[in-house]
């Protein structure tokens, strides 16, 4: 007989190790039974709990649809009181089905250890072996174990070296928070594009297309709601604001296909006297155009609500101005520099102290820097130019044309020229300034000066064909207006000697574009015609959208996008790849 | 049912407890229409009065000093188990394993790094208390009052030896978790001892799933490795041992001479039992000079390595900082080069604080991290070469004894030993006779 053999005879005759023995059996037939009650429970929990909730949404969703049916209500509240009840008694058994299963594994493992003591054999004397050599060969294995481990460590922290991190230097990673002024070059990221020039990087956009036939239209969609202000390009996405008097939005299109990627509300605060925000039909209730840094988009409403979104159309904050005190409506666009959103808040008469100019963070809404202005209302939008190196933030409301640094707000110098309503944007071409007086005149600026140069840098006026809505154009040789009744004008940008005038007998509202060495004019009826661009008056070609248009074209590589009263166009062939346009 | 039925049971036992932590609230509030009066919040609870945490230090001496007598001079194992048990119960399930000495490693360091930082008294009790007693009586903590040794040592069913060899290269793991545990709370970025305790989630039965499978998973191993997280991760085992080294009393296999019968030389589960030595083989003396030479100049070798190693992983060290995690998600959405936000980061914009100050805050972190890694690479450097120099040495053991850094001071080893049970037959008698 075999000793193990004895060792299980002297068990099963020891009542402490059956006792043992009977008592872990206990313990795990009860673990298995509050094992299965948990599955059970789990399975219940998985399967019926979202099976009543999706129904219950289905019934709320129906309910919404048939508000009256007091009996689905009914059966709502019952099935949605029923399911709360089991659910809560589902987490309830869970809990007390985990205590029980734990106590019987306890008891399984201390009775199972006890009768596992009892049953386990007992050690033998072993004969007397040589250690020597054996120790000599542990400790080399030893060592090379704690070596093995130093390479695990090793390994493990190269591993972690290969993980990647994130630089907060700008251009170490190629990102930086907003767009430097050469990625502005090749986008159309505000008004009239960088500079508020109305001069296109591209040479390779279209000259030939019919909105009523769809001939070189790429895309067409419907705006839903109504806005003057002009289409933003950046990359592949294409923002736009609209607004009616209960809602203000920014939207985003697909530069590629024209869908609509998201829109973005922008809330506003009412006036505690409940007054209702009216504002005049011609300049509408989303006059503003929108303006992006390349990496978030911000829009501005006659409401004085100003909002940042990202490019996915999250809403990254929104700031209110106050209502803007403005005879014919805010109609001043954005601009943006670094990281600075640009804001002309001219409002009142001028006599009150209301009008700022505000430079927000793009990032978080907050005031960067704000400066007094004691200028009356204005519809212009603000410039900025790189003047000699140095960047120049270029204003013009009545009486004066200011400039700022647009890193600090601090004034550089101003000119006192202009008066009136003032709505044409200053532009900054062949070294000069040029601001408009509608009706009246234009004045080109030397930007060199500091102080008051009014005296001392007004290079020349014009009086001629001056407009009343659109902004000036320029090529550098050549400065072109155009005024609302479609009259263009051409003066030599040097000396301000007019070249020549011509009428294109249409309304215009549109402000026209240089693109190489052609002219974009678009009129209300959404004619484009293109002009060459020079000392003669020759038409190169005639476009018709066949949709009234009130925006300004932003021109991209190889695209236009045109927006009509009522849709979005986008003129142009479908590219593989961005970036191969002419600059 | 054979035994693999058995275990597969058991297994399958301990991970249903998990299967609880699945479940979560998922119901928006009622939709109650108009009329009805949502209840008043309930009031917060109130703080845990601070006599428990007196209680909770008095109730820790009070169980080692039990400890101590039941190892030293009971030297019952069953008593040992006994205690176990019921500081299991009570440190572990009661107090939800918490706080406890391997994580007041923890709140020591910030109080050493942080001058704001005010350590609870109980951490502070729980950290020293067991120290002084390892030094005075050896690991009278790990044998029967630490829940998480506790909770590992009754899963123990069929212990199977690992090398001694492995051991000793598994054990560099604990050092690496202790350096990398002190570095992170000096830098008050995290406590990773707490975040990745396998076994609180048991202890509260509730708990984050991957730390419950984590924490099944070495419960698992123990079936069959005596308590895998005590001997190879746990941090606080890592000063212990070397305390204990230093103990004057502590766990002898028997209780007199030993006879070298090697009774013994199987009874420990967690290969602490040392047999004595015997005299190398010719030459091997002289070889083991040069190689104890050869250490010693790759020591600052294997320190500045480390030290550099661990400056260099600066960046990477610091992302466990919250702060640094959230400035690189907001530089990365700043600078468009990931779509989307995180609630870290819209939370920082609510603050008002600039992205600038937070690049900021989070470079200066990083600086701390170069210091703290380069230390972190010190130390493991440090430990690897002095590893490598203690195992070139030859130890003399005359007898077969419980090595004082790796014996956890469980008493298995006191019954296999014959003195040990002529000393019991001699007390049993001595008791009788009274």
């Amino acid at each position: 007989m075999t000793q193990t053999t004895e060792q299980a005879r002297t068990c099963d005759t020891n009542p402490w190790y059956q006792a043992a023995r009977t008592t872990a059996i206990v313990g795990a037939v009860f673990s298995a039974i509050f094992t299965v009650l948990l599955v059970v429970n789990l399975v219940g929990s998985g399967i019926i709990g979202p099976w009543r909730e999706n129904k219950l949404a289905a019934m709320k969703v129906q309910v919404q649809k048939d508000s009256t049916n007091q009996e689905l209500l009914a059966e709502i509240r019952q099935l949605d009181l029923k399911t709360r009840r089991d659910r809560f008694w589902r987490l309830e058994f869970a809990d007390k089905a985990t205590h029980m299963l734990l106590v019987s594994i306890i008891v399984l493992v201390v009775a199972g250890k006890l009768a596992g003591g009892m049953a386990k054999e007992p050690p033998r004397p072993q004969p007397v072996v040589e250690r020597g050599e054996w120790q000599v060969r542990e400790a080399k294995q030893a060592r090379r174990a704690v070596a093995g481990g130093l390479a695990v460590v090793a390994v493990g922290m190269l591993l972690l070296a290969m993980t990647q991190w994130v630089s907060f230097v700008q251009g170490d990673d190629g990102g930086s928070p907003y767009a430097s002024a050469e990625e502005k070059h090749g986008q159309w990221h505000r008004f009239r594009g960088p500079g508020g020039a109305g001069v296109s990087a591209y040479t390779n956009v279209p000259t030939s297309w019919n909105g009523k036939t769809g001939e070189g239209i790429l895309w067409k969609t419907p705006v839903p709601l109504k806005g003057h202000n002009s289409p933003v390009v950046w990359q592949d996405r294409v923002f736009l604001s609209a607004a009616d008097p209960n809602a203000r939005q920014v939207l985003c299109f697909d530069g590629k296909s024209g869908r609509l990627l998201w829109t973005g509300d922008v809330p506003t605060v009412p006036p505690a006297s409940g007054e209702k925000f009216e504002i005049m039909e011609d300049t509408g209730y989303a006059a503003c155009t929108v303006a992006t840094d390349g990496r978030r988009v911000y829009a501005i409403f006659p409401t004085g609500d100003v909002a940042g979104f990202d490019f996915n159309g999250r809403r990254l904050w929104h700031k209110s101005l106050g209502r803007p005190d403005s005879a014919y409506g805010y109609a001043s666009s954005l601009e943006t520099y670094e990281k600075f959103v640009l804001i002309q808040y001219d409002q009142g008469d001028g006599k009150e102290g209301k009008s700022r100019f505000f430079a927000l963070d793009g990032l978080t809404g907050q005031v960067a820097w704000e400066t007094k202005r004691q200028l009356p209302s204005t519809w212009t939008t603000p410039i900025v130019v790189d003047v000699a190196g140095k960047p120049q933030l270029i204003t013009v409301a009545n009486p004066f044309v200011v400039s700022y640094n647009p890193a600090d707000g601090k004034e550089l110098w101003r000119a006192d020229c202009v008066g009136g309503d003032l709505a044409p944007s200053p532009i900054y071409a062949g070294g000069l300034v040029f601001a408009v007086q509608p009706y009246a005149q234009m004045v080109a600026i030397k930007p060199t000066g500091q102080g008051d140069v009014t005296k001392t840098h007004v290079a020349w006026k014009a009086e001629d064909g001056i407009p009343d809505i659109c902004s000036p154009v320029s090529d550098g040789t050549y400065v072109y207006l155009l005024d609302s009744e479609g009259l263009i004008t051409c003066y030599k940008v040097e000396d301000g000697k007019k070249v020549y005038e011509h009428e294109l007998k249409e309304q215009c509202r549109a402000s026209p574009s240089v693109v190489g060495d052609k002219l974009y004019i678009l009129t209300l009826k959404g004619v484009m015609h293109i002009v060459q661009a020079g000392p003669e008056y020759k038409e190169l070609g005639k476009c018709e959208l066949g949709e009234e248009c009130f925006a300004s074209p932003a021109f991209v590589d190889g695209r236009i996008y045109l927006r009509g009263a009522k849709n979005l166009y986008c003129i142009g062939q479908a590219l593989a790849g961005g970036g191969s346009g002419t600059k | 049912m054979t035994r693999l039925a058995r275990i597969t049971a058991f297994i399958v036992a301990l991970l249903v407890p998990c299967l609880s932590a699945l479940g979560e609230l998922r119901f928006p509030p009622p939709e109650f229409e108009s009329g009805y009066r949502f209840p008043e919040m309930a009031p917060l609870p109130v703080a845990r009065p601070a006599l428990y945490e007196y209680i909770d230090a008095a109730l820790l001496v009070v169980a080692l000093l039990l400890a101590s007598y039941l190892i030293l001079r009971r030297r019952s194992r069953r008593a040992i188990f006994g205690l176990m048990i019921l500081a299991l119960f009570y440190f572990g399930f009661v107090r939800d394993g918490c706080i406890c000495p391997i994580g007041a490693i923890q709140n020591v360091t910030l109080t050493v790094f942080d001058s704001t930082y005010a350590i609870p008294l109980a951490a502070a009790a729980f950290f020293v208390i067991p120290l002084v007693f390892t030094l005075f009586c050896g690991r009278v903590f790990c044998g029967a009052v630490c829940p998480l040794g506790a909770i590992q040592d009754a899963v123990l069913i069929h212990p199977v030896r690992v090398p001694r060899w492995l051991e000793s290269g598994l054990r560099l793991l604990a050092y690496t978790y202790l350096g990398a545990a002190v570095l992170f709370a000096a830098i008050g970025s995290a406590f990773l001892i707490c975040r990745y305790d396998p076994f609180v989630g048991f202890f509260r039965l509730n708990g984050n799933w991957n730390i419950l499978v984590l924490g099944v998973s070495l419960l698992v191993i123990g079936l069959f490795v005596g308590r895998p997280y005590c001997r190879f991760l746990c941090p606080y085992g890592v000063i212990l041992r070397q305390l204990s080294r230093l103990s004057k009393r502590r766990v002898t296999i028997t209780p007199s001479e030993c006879i070298k019968c090697r009774l013994c030389e199987d009874a420990c589960p967690f290969g602490a039992i040392r047999e004595p030595t015997e005299d190398w083989p010719e030459g091997e003396y002289k070889i083991a000079k040069r190689r104890l030479t050869l250490f010693l100049l790759l020591l600052p070798v294997l320190v500045a390595a480390g030290g550099w190693a661990g400056y260099s992983l600066k960046e990477r060290l610091a992302r466990v900082h919250p702060r640094v995690r959230t400035a690189e998600r907001v530089y990365l959405e700043e600078t468009g080069q990931v779509t989307g936000t995180t609630n870290a980061s819209d939370a920082f914009r609510t603050t008002g604080q600039t992205s600038e100050a937070l690049y900021k805050e989070a470079t200066e972190i990083r600086g701390q991290f170069a210091v703290g890694g380069a230390w972190l690479g010190v130390f493991i450097g440090f430990v690897a070469g002095g590893k490598l120099m203690a195992l070139s040495v030859r130890r003399r053991r005359t007898e077969y004894e419980a090595d004082p850094a790796s014996c956890l001071a469980c008493g298995r080893c006191y019954k296999y030993c014959p003195k040990e049970h002529e000393r019991r037959k001699k007390t049993r008698e001595a008791v009788g006779g009274r």
